[in-house]
């Protein structure tokens, strides 16, 4: 299973695919079928007045990325983990982190 | 400073104008991404794990109150409310629109600022001695000769599509702040003219810069500089982004048939066409003359006083003045490294602190030194007390330069895409671990410098201690090196020991340092002096746990 | 939420922003005038017949200009030494050179030699990867004809023209440097 992200053109944020679309909110990211997610990715790739640099992130049964990109899928869903925005992300959709 | 005049206005102006037509033309669809990257690369724009990033130009780390200011605004306007200086002296946003940044590139060029070259495979801001102009040791002031670079290096129809990016470092003082040998060209201002190091750098494979000429007239600078690019460009590597660097095309032919080439370059040159006259080089320098000191009566046994009364007060004028030329006045490092906060980041309220402070106190003017700390170059002596109050109030008076929690830090995972791991949470449980500023005065001098890659943003090759972070199967794991130094005695410290995990770094540094301190001979042996002496071998096992 | 990659057929839509650089390659002057293009690229195996005239690739021109006269074209790739051919100047009309792709800028240092150095006054056409971007500095170094891939090539040519009133650094166009309007300001 995968999710599909990327950064939304105009001003960078990152964007979750939702199953219908695009979403800010980490948390609302669809798990999707490996075939279904190479294809999405494709489709998105030639839209890049939308988003920029689409990738797809393997995620386990839990629904957490793989280890590999765990940290760094981390920070990316929730805010950096340090500083003055920290989970700046989650804190926006009043949620605890996600991963 | 340097003040623009007609032609510096609407060159800014122009490339703004440039920039902003490739925005929209990004945004219509007639670029495409890979197209557009290093386009906006060119102008300072990355996209980063977050948003995009806009990185500035601060020339040389000069910046002037009304600069400061308005970096403040941009902040509160534009961003997240506070801005991250860079081992560079730049700085950078991190929250940044898009479809925003022609309106915070006009803001900029409003205060003689811009974000050319800060990124992409071209010259980049030109580095120098944070206490350049003021400082007790320095020969002659290398400011008028980065500016010369900088406008030389700006747009150059030549060196646009380097191999890889390229960067000038500069000093003219007897001891070396500007860590010229781990650039591409460190350049020595002595009064017989120029010394030129070429092939430093750090990255993946780290060099030390080696001298190819001695001498180089002012006059003469941009042609010779204009002849070492030329080289690097005909036949620097464009094969492998990690072999492209000046130092691999140095180090493969050798530093003596890199100085022939360019030697042989540099005579087939129209040099009158490329060197800017002396009547330029005069006029750049009448922007750098001394401040108009203020004759403040000092009063050394008011600052005693002060002193006794305040031990906060006295730490912080023991640690972070610096000599300068006048004996009534010292330059002032504020240090952006208070415990829990990530090294280089200011807020805005913060930013209009230091430029208010600047004002009042400092002749209006502000540096960013490449330790991501902000230096006040020229401050009377009889305003510290006054100056230390209002630091106070907003978190910036910790008494650390140069201390052990004085840690260069990248930004490291927690907003680069280029990490691996990240640094700043590191760094702060080490700067947790060395709260105790008794402890941290006794310990003396000592630079950590940590990096979240290989690409060594922060500088972990010529860290006392420098800190890599990379990932193993997806932990943060973090290796120590131990010997390093960027100053006039520059060497590459060497991994010592085995990695580490982020929990066990600060108590593997607190077991070195103890060790440190029984085995120095006195205060004034420094750990890096320690490390030279006895060879870092003797730190391997105080870093792992004892068994 | 699963998807089917059914449902994401259904999902898609066609979109296909107009890239301007997919636009079929126009040679075009730096002048703004449109040319067209007299030479032929010599393959390694043709023969140099009477009916010109050629372009020849780097190796071939080394090779066979100390024997051959009249004008020639020559095609330099990224890696090659424009210098070598410094002997036979006199006997090339046209240098194009190749950009495979536009983040690599030797072509830049092979135009300034030929202009600085070697006093070359004939033609320097940029090929390859060729877009608006880059025309501002291939006009400073030297290079007055382009194989421009651009919607609008004309625009193009102006839009590079006239981006920049000044230059910090003296090139090999008419701009003096800065520092020479300065002066001349100064002395008015």
């Amino acid at each position: 299973m995968k999710l599909l992200t990327a950064n939304r053109l105009t001003d960078g944020l990152v964007l979750w695919y939702s199953g219908s679309g695009w979403v800010e909110d980490a948390a609302l990211a669809a798990r999707l079928e490996d075939d279904a997610a190479e294809a999405l990715k494709a489709e998105w790739v030639a839209r890049e007045t939308e988003v920029v640099a689409p990738y797809l992130i393997p995620v386990t049964d839990a629904g957490d990325p793989v280890q590999r990109e765990h940290v760094r899928e981390f920070v990316r869903a929730n805010g950096p983990t340090i500083g003055q925005t920290t989970f700046d992300t989650a804190k926006q959709f009043n949620r605890d982190e996600v991963f | 400073m340097y003040v623009y005049d007609q032609f510096d206005h609407a060159l800014v102006r122009e490339r703004n104008a440039e920039f902003s037509d490739q925005v929209a033309r990004r945004l219509s669809g007639e670029l495409s991404e890979d197209q557009f990257k290093p386009l906006r690369l060119m102008n300072g724009l990355y996209l980063q794990l977050h948003a995009y990033m806009l990185r500035i130009a601060i020339p040389y780390g000069v910046l002037s109150s009304v600069q400061m200011r308005r970096f403040a605004h941009i902040a509160r306007t534009y961003d997240r409310d506070f801005g991250h200086f860079t081992t560079r002296q730049n700085l950078q946003f991190n929250w940044i629109k898009l479809a925003d940044t022609p309106k915070i590139l006009e803001e900029l060029a409003e205060v003689e600022m811009h974000a050319m070259q800060t990124s992409g495979n071209c010259i980049r801001n030109t580095t120098t001695d944070q206490f350049a102009g003021a400082a007790k040791d320095e020969l002659d002031d290398p400011r008028p000769w980065a500016e010369l670079i900088r406008q030389w290096s700006t747009i150059h129809p030549e060196f646009t599509f380097l191999p890889r990016k390229f960067k000038i470092a500069i000093t003219g003082a007897t001891k070396d702040r500007a860590a010229i040998r781990v650039h591409d060209i460190g350049l020595h201002l002595t009064p017989k003219g120029f010394d030129v190091y070429v092939g430093g750098g750090m990255g993946r494979t780290p060099h030390l810069g080696h001298l190819i000429k001695s001498g180089v007239p002012g006059e003469k600078l941009l042609s010779y500089l204009e002849a070492c690019l030329r080289v690097y460009n005909r036949y620097g590597r464009r094969d492998n982004i990690y072999k492209a660097r000046i130092k691999i095309l140095v180090s493969a032919l050798g530093p003596d048939e890199y100085a022939r080439q360019v030697e042989e370059e540099w005579a087939q040159l129209d040099q009158a066409a490329i060197d800017a006259p002396y009547y330029e080089i005069d006029r750049i320098r009448t922007f750098f003359p001394d401040p108009a000191y203020a004759d403040k009566a000092f009063d050394a046994a008011a600052l005693d006083r002060a002193k006794a009364a305040d031990p906060g007060f006295a730490r912080w004028v023991r640690n972070n003045t610096h000599p300068h030329k006048r004996d009534d006045h010292v330059s002032v490092t504020i240090s952006t490294k208070p415990v829990g906060l990530p090294p280089g980041d200011a807020s805005s309220a913060q930013m209009d602190v230091m430029a208010d402070v600047a004002d009042s106190f400092a002749y209006s003017e502000l540096r960013v030194a490449h330790d991501q700390n902000i230096i006040l170059p020229h401050v009377a002596k009889a305003d510290l007390y006054d100056l230390y109050q209002q630091l106070d109030r907003v978190n910036l008076s910790t008494a650390n330069a140069k201390k052990i929690t004085d840690i260069i830090a990248c930004p490291g995972l927690d907003y680069c895409s280029l990490a691996n791991a990240r640094s700043i949470p590191l760094s702060q449980e080490i700067s947790k671990k060395f709260s105790d500023a008794n402890l941290t005065d006794e310990i003396g001098e000592l630079e950590i410098k940590i990096s979240g890659c290989i690409n060594a943003c922060g500088h972990h090759h010529v860290g006392h201690i420098g800190i890599l972070g990379v990932d193993k199967q997806g932990i943060e794991v973090y290796q120590i090196m131990l010997g390093g130094r960027a100053d006039e005695k520059a060497a590459l410290g060497v991994i010592t020991g085995k990695g580490l995990s982020a929990e066990a770094v600060p108590g593997a540094l607190e077991r070195v340092v103890r060790l440190y301190l029984q085995l120095r001979t006195s205060p004034a042996e420094r750990f890096i002096d320690v490390v030279e002496r006895l060879g870092r071998e003797t730190f391997a096992e105080a870093l792992h746990e004892p068994a | 939420m699963w998807l089917s990659v059914w449902a994401v057929k259904l999902l898609q839509r066609r979109f296909m922003s107009q890239l301007n650089s997919s636009a079929t390659p126009t040679l075009i002057a730096k002048d703004g005038t449109r040319i067209l293009d007299g030479w032929a690229l010599l393959n390694d195996e043709d023969v140099v017949g009477a009916d010109g005239p050629y372009v020849l690739g780097f190796e071939r021109a080394l090779n066979e200009l100390p024997g051959l006269n009249g004008k020639y074209g020559v095609r330099i790739n990224p890696g090659d030494d424009i210098r070598a051919l410094s002997p036979y100047m006199e006997k090339i009309a046209l240098v194009e050179v190749n950009f495979p792709g536009y983040r690599d800028g030797r072509g830049y240092s092979t135009a300034r030699i030929l202009r600085s150095d070697l006093n070359y006054q004939g033609e320097i056409r940029a090929v390859g990867d060729v877009l608006r971007d880059q025309l501002f500095l291939m006009l400073r170094c030297g290079f007055n004809e382009f194989l421009l891939k651009d919607a609008d090539p004309e625009g193009a040519i102006k839009a590079a023209t006239d981006r920049f009133e000044n230059a910090y650094q003296s090139a090999t166009d008419a701009r003096q440097p800065i520092w020479a309007l300065r002066k001349q300001l100064a002395g008015a």
